[in-house]
């Protein structure tokens, strides 16, 4: 297999267009008919998962998300009551009531995937979806997908939510504990930014980029 | 195909290619760089993977201890206060009839950690030393443990809520405890282990065995 080409399928050296991420299987092909995603034939992994109107439609989820993301955030998502006292739980509180009480550590770490991450998920989805297509961007664009591939593990909006779940389940026996109107706002959020990442191909992304090399941008 | 010619291919590595992890882009050369496409640093493999890996694994070993010995949060009512520890939750659960969440938080909290550990050591273990392995099945526990890692900052998140919700004065509040710090901790550390790890070297160390026979 020295001389580059595969005995048993006969392609020459030029022909591999992709190695699988996971078991470095070479590969002719690396894009998938648009409502179609290619797999590894050795290892099954993912190699690209191309969704109709990719672009269009992470980008209004996205968008959509923005819009959502405020309300979810400043408004109470659970209200609890004790003998006449009352508490509320907004997203921002419990990072607020971890660090008032000397856990700046857990604060931080509540504060990154449930505000930070997801927020800057968004924004790097909507300026990538909608900034691809314009050539003087074409770095600032690079850099945000670079970067989005870091931080958006870090995006936990679906596992706070089964926090809020199980936090909802485990209080009811202590005092009345009720729901608010950010929750929904927060589910939708949630929605939104879970359609924008499915929806989301950043293969189609890097070739709208390859196609506007910057040697190539008009003077 | 049968199943030994799926195992088979063309690989990267052996022909000079390597791979963008950022973008995918493929690569001529083996030289450690940075991608022409995206501009993140490139290798054939993640440097170092199985040191990396070894090193959060044991890290994330030790911190279990005080993650499930110290409580993790208390909670007063009407001036008398009771600590709770990860099972202890999970057991205060079950006591009040919440079987389902009870098996939830303690999947989300004991289970997973426990298997990212375990199956990570089985990974470095088996890239290493292993003889005869199936590495389609090596690889999907890779994916297992890849996947379920971020579910465990459930009880991070709870205690968050729980602690901005009850702070009713003396009437009833929920403290979190040092053992939250050690329990984030060690779900942190799990996901930057499963990060260093690189599954090629399970196709690596398998197309090894085959050719030493």
């Amino acid at each position: 297999m020295s001389n580059g080409v595969d005995p048993r399928l006969g392609y020459s050296a030029s022909a591999w267009q992709r190695a699988c991420h996971e078991c470095d299987l070479l590969l002719i092909e690396n894009t998938a008919p648009v409502g179609h995603r290619i797999l590894c034939p050795r290892c099954g992994a993912l190699l690209h998962r191309a969704s109709k109107h990719s672009i269009g439609y992470t980008a209004a989820m996205s968008l959509a998300g923005l819009v959502l993301f405020i309300p979810a955030n400043l408004l109470p998502l659970l209200t609890f009551s004790l003998a006449g006292y009352s508490g509320e739980n907004a997203l921002y509180t419990g990072v607020l009531a971890l660090y008032r009480e000397g856990f700046i550590w857990l604060a931080l770490l509540v504060f990154l995937c449930s505000m930070l991450a997801p927020l800057l998920k968004l924004l790097a989805l909507l300026f990538i979806s909608a900034g691809s297509s314009w050539p003087p961007l074409r770095d600032y664009v690079a850099a945000a997908l670079r970067k989005l591939e870091h931080f958006q593990q870090w995006a936990m909006l679906d596992v706070y939510m089964l926090g809020v779940l199980v936090a909802l389940v485990k209080l009811g026996d202590l005092g009345d504990l009720g729901i608010a109107n950010g929750i929904y706002c927060y589910a939708a959020l949630m929605l939104c930014s879970t359609l924008a990442a499915a929806n989301f191909d950043a293969e189609a992304i890097w070739l709208r980029l390859d196609a506007m090399s910057p040697q190539e941008l008009p003077a | 195909m049968t199943e030994t010619s799926r195992l088979e291919g063309a690989v990267g590595i052996e022909l000079g290619r390597q791979t963008c992890l950022t973008c995918f882009q493929l690569i001529d050369g083996l030289e450690p760089g940075y991608c022409p496409r995206c501009g993140e640093r490139v290798a054939a493999r993640i440097p170092e993977a199985i040191s990396r890996t070894w090193a959060w694994v044991i890290t994330g070993t030790l911190l279990l201890y005080p993650a499930n010995k110290l409580p993790v949060m208390s909670v007063t009512r009407l001036g008398q206060t009771e600590t709770d520890s990860i099972m202890g939750g999970v057991f205060t659960l079950y006591q009040s009839g919440q079987l389902a969440i009870a098996i939830l938080v303690f999947v989300a909290s004991v289970v997973v950690p426990g298997i990212k550990l375990l199956g990570l050591t089985y990974l470095c273990l088996t890239v290493q030393y292993g003889r005869n392995f199936n590495p389609l099945r090596v690889t999907r526990l890779y994916r297992l443990v890849h996947l379920i890692g971020r579910w465990s900052l459930l009880d991070l998140f709870l205690i968050s809520i729980l602690v901005a919700l009850v702070n009713l004065g003396s009437i009833a509040r929920i403290e979190a405890q040092s053992g939250a710090t050690a329990f984030a901790t060690v779900v942190i550390v799990t996901m930057f282990a499963s990060h260093s790890f690189d599954p090629r070297l399970i196709w690596d160390r398998h197309r090894k065995v085959q050719a030493d026979g």
